[in-house]
């Protein structure tokens, strides 16, 4: 198995020279089995270059698998650029945390309302599933076995393992620490005081998920915030390096990647951050990478000592090759 | 009267270097008149970072003012609205203008583009500026601090956008962005009317002139519709505006080469960057 970043920020893209190394398109991840089956995770913007691509790789419609840690803006806004969606035949099965299956339906066929996009949901070509996923309860997609796991977002999120090949991964976006802040279904002006309940609610989230990583080979990791913004911004319902290293050694992963970048960090600040967490895994332990738009990485092998996120070539990420204009109406 | 363009693509925002020189983020264009007043036309991705530069004055002191122009409501016009700074400061007054969608109003439009589910914010409400939401009746003509702004409905796919015609300064720019005629030769004339005698005319020119037939009934329009405004108008200067995501910087320089072949009007594209003088 191995997993491929078409998106790595957090929040909305960010285009410019800033950028050019990290790459601006928001969450979005590929994970591809030996056999050639594709999971992917999130439909940020980053969607849009692999819909590309595998539309590309086709020889006939297929059947696509789209897990969604939760539906802010940032992790669905690709979908309408998703170019199977434009192909009669295609089936694009989306699951999702929801009280049920109707209501996700709806949640994001309401991406596609004609206020926000030309074309509704309803009428393109593709055909779309809903699936409804709850915390625990693992399920199987093709050769991949999913196991959602409950974070601690405004309004919920799940984090999912995914095991397959004899190895497994886990993507934990977007969530915040499980001590200072529990994120409810409500609006936050600003962190509140947490009751006794609250407290406990933090650690079953925080047991449950460090359980589920257990031997897991590659963790990615909501680290938005370096650790003086997060002090700035302890309610926005994310995480630093440190805190995601933290659960890393609890669960003992061999690998974190950091991902899910504030958009106002640049590629020179990116850096910086690559390199600190790099040195600071190496004390407990773990590899931490830090994820750039086009890296692949292969779960359960050692990382290839060239990924570095250099210029990338023209066609955005992994693409080898200027991409083709996407169908429908973009 | 000084324009900058944070923001001049249609559709998606793109990053990666090809698309440096123009710029990937999605529309936004600023106007100032001489007095230092200011107005903001659609809050693409673009309107992040000047919001984030209008902190360094009185928004950053929650004593700023600012009406904002819609053109319409879809993502690549209203994607910067949650993470547009001056939003977040309490005493900040921004006023969002602009015409209802079919069957449903601006307010809710917006509302739901900030729902629970979609945004943190979970409503316009927890907006700490004060934020006032005026629909506007395209055909009318508003009168804004230091700017007078006429409007009109064109025909966008199946829906309508609403095109500004701003004067200040006794100088006049026209925003006719997410535009498609029913035939590119004979452009609508309420369109031409809003263009007339324009210091600046900015037009749709999502597609270029080549690959029009196949996107012909999407809502958009070829580079050579802005030249057939500018020229009926007698429009002064053509900005080619809201470029495909699939256009390269190379791309659109050719559109540029071969755009500015066939009129006198003198053309350019639109590119994020610095203030231009009108
Ligand atoms: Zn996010
Ligand atoms: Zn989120
Ligand atoms: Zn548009």
């Amino acid at each position: 198995m191995q997993i491929t970043f078409w998106g790595v920020r957090g929040s909305y893209p960010v285009p410019g020279a800033a950028t050019v190394r990290y790459g601006g398109q928001t969450s979005c991840v590929e994970a591809r089995s030996a056999s050639g089956e594709t999971v992917i995770v999130d439909a940020g913007t980053g969607l849009r270059a692999l819909g590309n691509k595998l539309l590309r790789a086709a020889t006939a419609p297929g059947h696509y698998h789209i897990l969604l840690s939760h539906v802010h803006w940032d992790h669905i806004q690709g979908l309408p650029f998703f170019s199977p969606v434009y192909v009669a035949g295609t089936r694009i099965s989306i699951y999702g945390l929801l009280t049920a299956a109707d209501e996700l339906h709806q949640v994001i066929g309401g991406i596609t309302r004609h206020e926000f996009f030309p074309m509704a949901l309803e009428s393109v070509p593709a055909q779309f599933e809903f699936h409804e996923v709850n915390p625990g309860i693992e399920f199987e997609v093709g050769s991949f076995r999913v196991m959602p796991i409950a974070l601690n977002h405004p309004f919920g999120s799940v984090g999912y393992r995914l095991d397959c090949d004899g190895t497994a991964w886990a993507y934990i976006s977007d969530t915040a620490p499980f001590d200072q802040v529990l994120h409810k279904q409500h609006f936050l002006k600003g962190p509140e005081p947490l009751s006794q309940v609250d407290r406990s609610a933090l650690s079953v989230m925080r047991e449950a998920l460090i359980q589920k990583l257990a031997g897991v080979d590659t963790v990615v990791y909501d680290t938005h915030f370096t650790p003086d913004e997060y002090e700035r911004f302890p309610h926005y319902g994310h995480s630093t390096p440190d805190q995601a290293l933290e659960v890393c050694v609890a669960a003992k992963v061999r690998r974190l990647v950091l991902y899910h970048h504030a958009p106002s960090h640049s590629d020179e600040q990116m850096d910086r951050i690559a390199a600190e967490y790099l040195a600071k895994g190496a004390l407990v332990g773990i590899e931490v990478l830090t994820s750039f738009e086009g890296m692949t990485l292969p779960i359960g092998a050692a990382t290839d000592a060239g990924a570095k996120p250099v210029d990338r070539p023209p066609g955005g990420a992994g693409a080898g090759g200027r991409e083709e204009a996407g169908k429908g109406p973009s | 009267m000084k324009i900058r363009f944070w923001g001049t693509r249609g559709s998606f925002a793109m990053s990666g270097r090809e698309f440096l020189r123009y710029g990937g983020n999605t529309t936004s264009v600023e106007l100032v008149n001489a007095a230092g007043q200011r107005l903001l036309i659609d809050l693409g991705t673009g309107a992040t970072e000047l919001g984030k530069q209008l902190m360094a004055g009185e928004f950053g002191k929650g004593q700023g003012t600012l009406p904002i122009l819609l053109s319409h409501t879809h993502l690549d016009h209203i994607q910067g609205l949650p993470f547009f700074t001056p939003f977040f400061i309490k005493g900040n007054q921004i006023r969002i203008l602009g015409a209802a969608p079919s069957m449903t109003s601006l307010e809710s439009t917006l509302q739901n583009q900030l729902a629970p589910h979609y945004s943190p914010l979970n409503g316009l409400e927890n907006l700490a500026a004060g934020v006032s939401i005026d629909t506007i009746t395209p055909g009318e003509t508003i009168t804004l601090p230091g700017f007078e702004v006429r409007t009109a409905a064109v025909p966008h796919g199946s829906m309508w956008t609403t095109a500004f015609r701003i004067t200040a300064d006794g100088k006049t720019v026209t925003y006719l962005s997410d535009v498609e005629y029913a035939s590119v030769d004979e452009p609508l004339e309420v369109a031409v009317e809003l263009a007339r005698d324009a210091d600046l005319l900015i037009h749709d020119a999502m597609h270029a002139d080549h690959d029009y037939d196949l996107r012909r009934g999407w809502g958009h329009s070829p580079a050579r519709a802005g030249v057939i405004v500018a020229e009926r108008a007698g429009a002064k200067k053509l900005a080619l505006f809201h470029h495909s995501p699939d256009a390269t910087d190379e791309m659109i320089d050719e559109v540029v080469a071969r755009t500015a072949a066939r009129t006198s009007v003198p053309v350019f594209a639109a590119a994020e960057g610095e203030y231009l003088e009108i």
